[in-house]
């Protein structure tokens, strides 16, 4: 069996301190929004008491979901002994792991009181989902960092290792994403929500989004170092992405009939499908166009051969933000339904529109910033990339 | 104990008195301030423990508008303390009020997505999240007067519409309310089981819908020489 040999990413210490230079800037007008928030409170965000959960929470869970689809071509090279992937397992859990702190440091940040995550690090409340998920995101770090040594140590130690670990994390990987499907499938009083469908779907929108994520890093970070990947592993990603778009398009498809015919919310799915404005079109035109339909001729069309998977890659990550934001906001924007068939006013302004403001979207950017950041730093000073796949 | 509110839906008039009532009590109290964001302009915004929806039922002649205050119904299935990842939201097995520990609060929000009563409102100034305490600090105070030791939006109501007690006492003031008004809680479909009952309006009897009687000749050239004259 030919023997790979992984190298630091060869690229000029110009380019390379010029990146990190780009992404530091994002990071600290992130920290300014940051502070900014801190100190004037909530009220300069676009949240309000109907949507509780904005822009930073759309895109810290789409990082938190794409860090489990990442890590998605490691398990393929171990889990199921697949030894074309076998290569790029490094670069797959490195960049699993960055996304992942990308994630929870815009979740943390946007708490209205991010000093107090040590209180939900000390003080468990085992009843709630979201308790599981602060375990579940830690565990991550610690497995996948512990699956990352055994692979790249060459000891005895590690390589028995190597297989318990790929399992474990291929384990723990599902379940994360089950468990951050459940923080929406158990909400029983928000009908968008209430059914366990959540799960699945989140799962299979990790593989998607995650493994595009993948494709699109692996393939900048060959054209940085001016190599061709090998189409061998550009048509299995390719079709690892077509069966993905298949399940995921499936999963919503009966999400939304069960919602409508079996759950009865047909308040929320028109709501959401046909009058929520800008919702409504993200979801047609972002998640079903650009995220599946688009991608899916582009990865098939024998025409269109050059850079197909690139472009493919991207429109899927955007469909998956677009997707992530219909069920975070979209699920908030309808009003509770507290008395059907009955149009209610309320005492007090409650506010039933959101728009992200400036600090929201620069802290989210800033949590990709800090995901290529820590990224970029490690495919440079660990050897990850590998050198003749 | 099991300590919550019974309101009459036939009597409350919807005059916001229980909410300012509220609102002025709560905001010097343990859970305070209640944060205000631009009071006096044309959209102002804040924390509310206690909002009232308005809303018609029938038809018009014989439509009525219901006055429905809402607030934490502190359920004894609540959700909200459930999913509170921090343990910070709990609900007092002695007297079944649920609170949220403002000092373990991290604002994370979840549980507003949890209550299905829209009871939960976070302070962004404060950064937790707030909502009724039953006025805690009022109900326990020995230094008041026994019948001032009542939730502030039972006392202030003008109407009486709103009563408070222990419904664990099946002879206490608001279990023989709900016994003899046929009380009901809200949508106790989704098993939350809140402890606040409300009494339903009275039906109204209905108002006499059918066609008036075609006018006498008389009446008729009235009626053309009018229209004729006003134009």
């Amino acid at each position: 069996m030919q023997r790979t040999d992984f190298h630091e990413i060869e690229i000029s210490s110009r380019r390379f301190y010029s990146i990190l230079v780009t992404l530091a800037g994002v990071l600290v007008a992130a920290a300014y929004a940051f502070f900014y928030m801190e100190s004037q409170g909530h009220f300069v965000t676009g949240m309000n008491n109907q949507v509780v959960w904005g822009l930073p929470h759309v895109v810290a869970i789409f990082l938190i979901v794409t860090a489990s689809g990442a890590a998605n071509v490691a398990s393929l090279g171990s889990v199921f002994n697949k030894p074309a992937y076998q290569p790029y397992g490094r670069i797959s859990l490195v960049l699993a792991m960055s996304l992942l702190l990308g994630g929870l440091l815009v979740i943390l940040l946007d708490l209205g009181h991010a000093d107090r995550l040590i209180i939900a690090m000390t003080h468990f409340n085992f009843d709630s989902v979201f308790a599981w998920n602060i375990l579940l995101y830690s565990g991550f770090f610690v497995i996948m960092g512990l699956y990352l040594w055994s692979i790249m140590d060459r000891t005895a130690t590690a390589k028995r290792c190597y297989q318990p670990l790929a399992y474990l994390g291929f384990v723990w990987r599902f379940i994360l994403t089950a468990g951050t499907g459940s923080i929406f499938g158990v909400l029983v009083a928000r009908e968008y929500y209430d059914i366990l469908m959540m799960a699945p779907l989140f799962i299979a929108s990790s593989y998607l989004i995650g493994t595009a994520c993948f494709s699109l890093v692996l393939l900048l970070l060959y054209k940085l170092e001016g190599r061709q990947l090998s189409e061998v592993i550009k048509s299995r990603l390719a079709i690892s992405l077509c069966l993905c778009i298949v399940v995921v398009t499936l999963i919503e498809l009966a999400r939304h009939l069960l919602n409508y015919f079996i759950m009865g919310y047909t308040a929320v799915e028109v709501f959401v499908l046909r009058d929520a404005g800008a919702v409504t079109l993200m979801f047609w035109l972002g998640q079903v166009v650009i995220g599946l339909v688009l991608p899916i001729i582009l990865l098939y069309l024998p025409s269109v051969k050059r850079s197909r998977l690139a472009i493919a890659s991207t429109l899927i990550m955007l469909g998956g933000l677009c997707q992530l934001y219909v069920i975070i906001i979209g699920g908030q924007l309808q009003p509770l339904r507290l008395f059907p068939n009955a149009v209610t006013e309320t005492s007090g302004n409650l506010d039933i529109a959101y728009s992200a403001s400036l600090p929201e979207l620069m802290l989210s950017l800033g949590g990709v910033a800090i995901t290529l950041f820590v990224f970029t730093i490690a495919v440079k000073v660990l050897r990850l990339t590998p050198a003749n796949s | 104990m099991k300590l919550g509110l019974v309101i009459d839906l036939d009597v409350c008039v919807g005059c916001h008195a229980c909410t300012v009532s509220c609102k002025q009590w709560n905001t010097s109290g343990a859970t305070g301030p209640l944060t205000d964001l631009k009071p006096y302009d044309e959209d102002p915004q804040g924390v509310w423990f206690n909002r009232i929806r308005h809303f018609e039922v029938g038809d018009s002649p014989n439509s009525k508008t219901v006055n429905m205050p809402m607030s934490c119904m502190h359920c004894e299935q609540a959700d909200c303390v459930d999913v509170c990842p921090t343990g910070a939201s709990y609900k007092r097995v002695e007297d079944g009020i649920v609170l949220i520990d403002q000092d373990k609060c991290m604002g994370c929000n979840y549980c507003s997505w949890a209550c299905p009563y829209g009871a939960r409102e976070l302070d962004r100034d404060t950064g937790t999240m707030k909502k009724c305490t039953l006025c805690i600090d009022r109900i326990y105070d020995e230094n008041l007067e026994e019948i001032d030791r009542q939730p502030s939006c039972v006392i202030t109501c003008p109407s009486n519409a709103r009563h408070f007690g222990d419904f664990d006492d099946p002879e206490s003031n608001v279990s023989t309310l709900v016994r003899q008004r046929g009380g009901h809680q809200l949508m106790p479909e989704l098993g939350y089981s809140p402890t606040n009952h409300y009494l339903p309006p009275r039906i109204m009897k209905p108002m006499p819908t059918a066609e008036a009687k075609p006018g006498s000749l008389i009446s008729s050239v009235k009626k053309w020489v009018n229209q004729s004259v006003s134009r």
